[in-house]
């Protein structure tokens, strides 16, 4: 059983990637950009320029791994399922500072600083998101929170959950008004040193994570395997990709604020709202 | 602990947060050494896993990358030399880091020797995760409270004086920076210096 989960993992990642690629309106050529030769920086920190793109993927695989299959059937079955996804959250902010820092150049290194001031204020909504989702469940686990959406889904009985979780997407995936790490108004950013292999797997980690952030949006507030007629994988796999192709369309179609006043609606708007969302959700759970 | 493969992944585990946390002192620079410091906690986080600590173990590493990206956004803030990647010493106070750390190593030392360390294993089905929540808002609920409100009022209280608005006014107005040698007059400019005070304004905030 083991066996069929990794494999189920690997193959909604993969499958879910190259969907996400499809959903962007414009892709790089990947198969060439594998092929082309890299752009070397002066003296950068080699180790992390090396690695930030493998790590990105393995966040992704990991976060992937704590969904549940089906209904009591996950790869990651554990009592606290939703504190390792809270915990690829805080480690993908990690790994895109350390993308931008990395190469020891001017615009990577602004996107760095510039998504480490505002992802880090994403994470106190996201937290607050994630634990009212588990007080209806009583508990931690996804496995349990999927079950307690058996007579109504989270995105119902706590209307205000899946968009500020979709605020989270945005930025964990880098994209539209979310995306002040690879942004085109820093020359992209993080990635603006990066050439051939490297640019391309960034690239396809970014479509992995969207695959990865939908399918535990889908988890937690849809109900995630639930579903009539049709097994639950197909029911989890119809409803990421229902939500990256809603992630991607609002990467499309809201424009970025300058950073200075998505700072302050993010502190001023989004956090006292989450936390409004947690007491409510807090009191109809109780 | 009889399992020789968790005391090998134990001891693996243990050897990389001693080697990452060594490293801590001797990188040349903030930001790795931040992250060398949050790769140590998160093989103390994996040790939290291995002794049936879930909850404790995970929220270790989130807490650690939180915390890290945080330092890192404060060097940027306070720091000479916030990017990161000029060289810079690690270690200073060599005296009394030396006397700190051997006080440290021998009192810890002396605490595993010479103490015996309960052996109670836990049962695996047991509601770990539960129990802990049961507890922290149960009987121990007085002390983590006072500390989380206690942690929260010093954020703030620091946000506050770091902060350049303020009640009276701009923070760097009238401010004097420290001397160059001890005791000796401010360094930079000198109010007055160019303009007088009806051109004060327009140099606010780039002090």
């Amino acid at each position: 059983m083991t066996g069929l989960l990794v494999l189920a993992v690997l193959a909604t990642l993969l499958a879910g990637t190259c969907f996400a690629v499809l959903l962007d309106r414009a892709q790089p050529a990947l198969v060439a950009e594998f092929f082309r030769s890299r752009v070397e920086t002066e003296a950068p920190d080699r180790l992390n320029r090396d690695l930030a793109p493998a790590w990105y993927l393995a966040l992704a695989a990991i976060g992937l791994s704590v969904v549940p299959f089906a209904p009591g059937l996950a790869l990651i079955d554990s009592p606290a399922g939703i504190v390792i996804w809270g915990s690829c959250e805080a480690l993908i902010v990690v790994t895109v500072f350390l993308h931008g820092w990395a190469p020891n150049a001017p615009f990577p290194l602004i996107g760095a600083y510039r998504y480490a001031a505002l992802a880090l204020p994403v994470m106190l909504p996201s937290m607050f998101v994630l634990i009212a989702a588990a007080l209806p469940a009583q508990s931690l686990s996804l496995i349990a929170i999927v079950d307690s959406q058996r007579e109504i889904w989270n995105v119902i009985r706590q209307p205000l959950g899946l968009p500020l979780f979709l605020v989270v997407a945005l930025a964990l995936t880098l994209r539209g008004p979310m995306d002040y790490a690879d942004g085109a108004d820093i020359a992209t950013g993080t990635s603006a040193e990066e050439s051939g292999a490297a640019r391309a797997t960034w690239y396809l980690a970014r479509a992995a994570m969207l695959v990865s952030v939908s399918a535990l949006a889908a988890t937690v507030f849809l109900g995630g395997p639930l579903g009539p007629l049709l097994p639950g994988p197909v029911w989890l796999w119809l409803k990421t990709a229902a939500l990256m192709a809603l992630t991607a369309w609002l990467g499309h179609h809201v424009a970025r604020p300058p950073p200075g006043r998505m700072l302050t609606l993010l502190w001023i708007a989004l956090l006292p709202l989450s936390f409004l969302h947690l007491a409510i959700s807090g009191v109809l759970a109780l | 602990m009889t399992d020789p493969v968790t005391d090998l992944v134990l001891l693996l585990l243990t050897g990389f947060a001693v080697w990452t946390g060594w490293r801590v002192f001797r990188v040349d620079s903030m930001v790795r050494a931040s992250f060398s410091l949050m790769l140590s906690f998160i093989a103390v986080g994996a040790i939290g896993l291995l002794l049936s600590a879930p909850y404790i173990g995970i929220a270790t590493v989130f807490m650690m990358a939180v915390e890290m990206m945080v330092m890192a956004i404060f060097m940027v803030m306070f720091m000479m030399n916030p990017a990161g990647l000029n060289p810079m010493m690690m270690v200073h106070q060599h005296g009394v880091s030396i006397a700190a750390g051997l006080a440290a190593f021998l009192g810890l030392g002396a605490a595993i020797l010479l103490s015996a360390p309960p052996s109670d294993p836990v049962p695996p089905q047991a509601p770990v995760v539960a129990q802990l929540g049961h507890e922290l808002l149960g009987p121990s609920m007085l002390i983590f409270e006072t500390a989380g409100v206690t942690l929260l009022a010093t954020m703030v209280g620091a946000v506050i004086l770091s902060s350049r608005q303020g009640r009276h006014g701009a923070a760097d107005e009238g401010s004097r920076p420290p001397g160059l040698t001890a005791g000796g007059a401010p360094a930079g400019r000198t109010p007055g210096e160019e303009g007088g005070p009806g051109h004060h304004h327009h140099h606010g905030g780039h002090g």
